[in-house]
């Protein structure tokens, strides 16, 4: 009996020291881990031996659990405890690893992530995956719109060679005076794809409402003396001057939002639709689809990511019984006590 | 340095000053005054916090200047509240904290406003980020009793209060959850913005790194209780290094680019 008790104390003092270097362990990676920068983190930390690693972070939890009593005991603990097995569990499931897996042994034949690029009015299936391969989506995504939204008002900035600076609102017709040694700046229209048509020996700024995207705002300057002088002021080609401009002008838009209309589409048959942006991704199929990037010369694609939902149930599972359980332990079990014996 | 000569910077300036001289006053054993010019500092560095949300149009949380300032208000509550309620004294050393914390947002971080980048635009931003400024300070609370421990010296005579060992658990066991719940927030939101709910990056890394010192910190404590308590201070005050590092290095460094460094 006695020898009983002294072999689970060693195994316990064992598995408490071994818990130790583990949480020692993994403190160091993490550390070296930013050092490689998140590309590099990702490859190391999803690789073969670091998934033993965390597997064997899954086999102390668990035996923590069968050995220290107090972790069934106290039900804020086995939470704690539980939560972060569920955690890693979960992680293990939905890598890239986990994927691959599953679809060696059971046949499961799922995209963990990869990217669709879309033109607007198109429908897609194809995913471009992380090996530079293609795979196909039981369904199809359909891009019914892009479009970029900026906050407002957006801004010309006007510099003078002495290094004063203006920032004047953007708003068709609106007068700015830069004081009595500059004059003023008047914004005369503004365009969203500023174009130059040629009618007859004469050239035409116009605003195309065809493809393409070049935001620019026709200026007018009348300095001090009357001299007006009319320029175009392009967003995307900063530094239009001439070394005799006393006036340095700039146009920026501030990027508020991207939004891209989804319509997921099966046999002619529209199953969902989402305006997704970015932190509102939809959701379809076992599969998130995610705004990441765009057509930034014309706005006429955007490309989505997509990433598979396994094991995320299980994660946010852990996090959940993780979170309860050390607000429970440190928290909240105090809190009731205090109000207990307030009430005695 | 960047002296900011507007209502914003006077304001966090007189916040300083008002700290500054609370912790000068109470060191002279001038134990009421120096409370009421805490009060005083804190009143102000609430202003400079609602004038900086009133400015910028959003919960002023983006980026360090902000995050500092948030620091700088909520020692004060933070104090009152361990004092009373955990039996953790040390609010004189809690005024120089004040002053400490708003030192950068005076002197060293650009107030330039910013508008939102979209994956900032999350009802998740606000949340994560406080629970995370309420968790450094109450952490930073925990560093100061260790200090304490490690060196004799105790600033509180009140015999109500807790020993430096006790209240440097006392504090990191109310700054933990508030730690957990600042990763778990990230990782979710991190899900919702970027696709995965764990992008290895460098900020990832490192808040993944303070929290297991203090996972370590309980382990060792449940495995020898008080016996070493010259070790579990030492465990309490590197927490705070790596906060330190995870706030300011991982933020600042170009060696740590990644998803967090409009957080500048």
């Amino acid at each position: 009996m006695d020898i009983d008790k002294g072999l689970k104390n060693r195994i316990r003092r064992f598995a408490m020291w071994t818990t130790m270097v583990l949480i020692a362990l993994l403190f160091c990676l993490s550390v070296y881990g930013a050092f490689l920068g998140p590309k590099r983190a990702k490859e190391f930390f999803n690789s073969i031996p670091l998934a033993v690693f965390w597997l064997l972070y899954i086999i102390i939890l668990i035996a923590g659990i069968g050995l220290f009593r107090r972790l069934l005991r106290v039900p804020a603990l086995l939470l704690i405890h539980a939560g972060c097995i569920f955690i890693l569990a979960g992680a293990l499931w939905s890598s890239t690893g986990g994927h691959e897996l599953r679809q060696k042994l059971l046949g499961i034949d799922k995209i963990r992530t990869g990217q669709m690029v879309i033109y607007e009015g198109d429908l897609e299936n194809l995913v471009a995956l992380e090996n530079n391969q293609q795979a196909k989506l039981p369904f199809s995504v359909k891009l019914k719109d892009f479009r970029i939204e900026y906050y407002k008002p957006e801004y010309l900035w006007v510099q003078s060679r002495e290094g004063q600076s203006w920032k004047i609102p953007v708003e068709t017709g609106g007068e700015f005076s830069l004081g009595a040694d500059f004059g003023t700046v008047k914004i005369l229209k503004v365009f969203e794809n500023f174009k130059i048509t040629i009618d007859g020996d004469k050239r035409r700024a116009i605003d195309d409402s065809g493809p393409g995207s070049n935001p620019a705002i026709e200026v007018e300057i009348k300095s001090p003396d009357g001299i007006v002088d009319t320029r175009y002021v392009f967003e995307r080609f900063p530094g239009h001057s001439y070394p005799e401009d006393r006036l340095l002008l700039s146009y920026h838009r501030i990027i508020s939002d991207y939004i891209s209309e989804l319509e997921i589409i099966k046999d002619g048959k529209v199953l969902a639709k989402k305006d997704i942006e970015v932190n509102h991704p939809l959701h379809f199929g076992g599969y998130h689809f995610y705004q990441s990037s765009y057509d930034a010369e014309a706005g006429q694609y955007t490309v989505l990511e997509v990433v598979s939902d396994s094991g995320l149930s299980l994660v946010y599972g852990g996090y959940l019984m993780l979170c309860i359980g050390v607000l429970w332990h440190l928290w909240l079990r105090h809190i009731f006590t205090g109000i207990k014996l307030k009430s005695e | 340095m960047e002296i900011k000569y507007t209502i914003q910077g006077l304001l966090i300036y007189a916040a300083i000053g008002a700290y500054v001289l609370a912790f000068v006053t109470s060191l002279l054993r001038r134990g009421k005054a120096g409370h009421v010019l805490y009060i005083f500092g804190f009143i102000i560095a609430v202003f400079a916090f609602g004038y900086r949300w009133y400015h910028v149009g959003h919960v002023p949380l983006q980026n360090l200047f902000e995050v500092f300032l948030c620091l700088g208000m909520i020692c004060y509550p933070v104090s009152l509240f361990c004092q009373r309620i955990l039996r953790v004294g040390g609010r004189c050393v809690d005024m120089l904290i004040g002053a400490i914390v708003l030192f950068p947002a005076g002197f060293i971080f650009s107030a330039q406003p910013q508008q939102l980048p979209p994956a900032l635009q999350s009802w998740l931003f606000a949340p994560h980020v406080a629970v995370y400024t309420l968790s450094y300070i109450l952490m930073a609370k925990a560093t100061f009793q260790a200090l304490s421990q490690l060196t004799g010296k105790s600033y509180d005579g009140d015999e109500k209060l807790l020993q430096p060992e006790q209240a440097t658990y006392r504090m990191i066991c109310a700054g933990f959850p508030m730690l957990t719940l600042g990763l778990v927030l990230g990782s979710w939101w991190g899900k919702l913005a970027w696709g995965d709910y764990w992008g290895w990056d460098p900020k990832e890394l490192w808040s993944l790194a303070s929290w297991l010192v203090y996972v370590g910190y309980f382990h060792f404590r449940y495995m020898f209780g008080k016996k070493h308590a010259r070790i579990n201070s030492t465990w309490a005050i590197a927490g705070m290094v790596v906060i330190v590092i995870t706030l300011l290095w991982a933020n600042l460094s170009k060696l740590f680019s990644g998803l967090h460094s409009y957080a500048t």
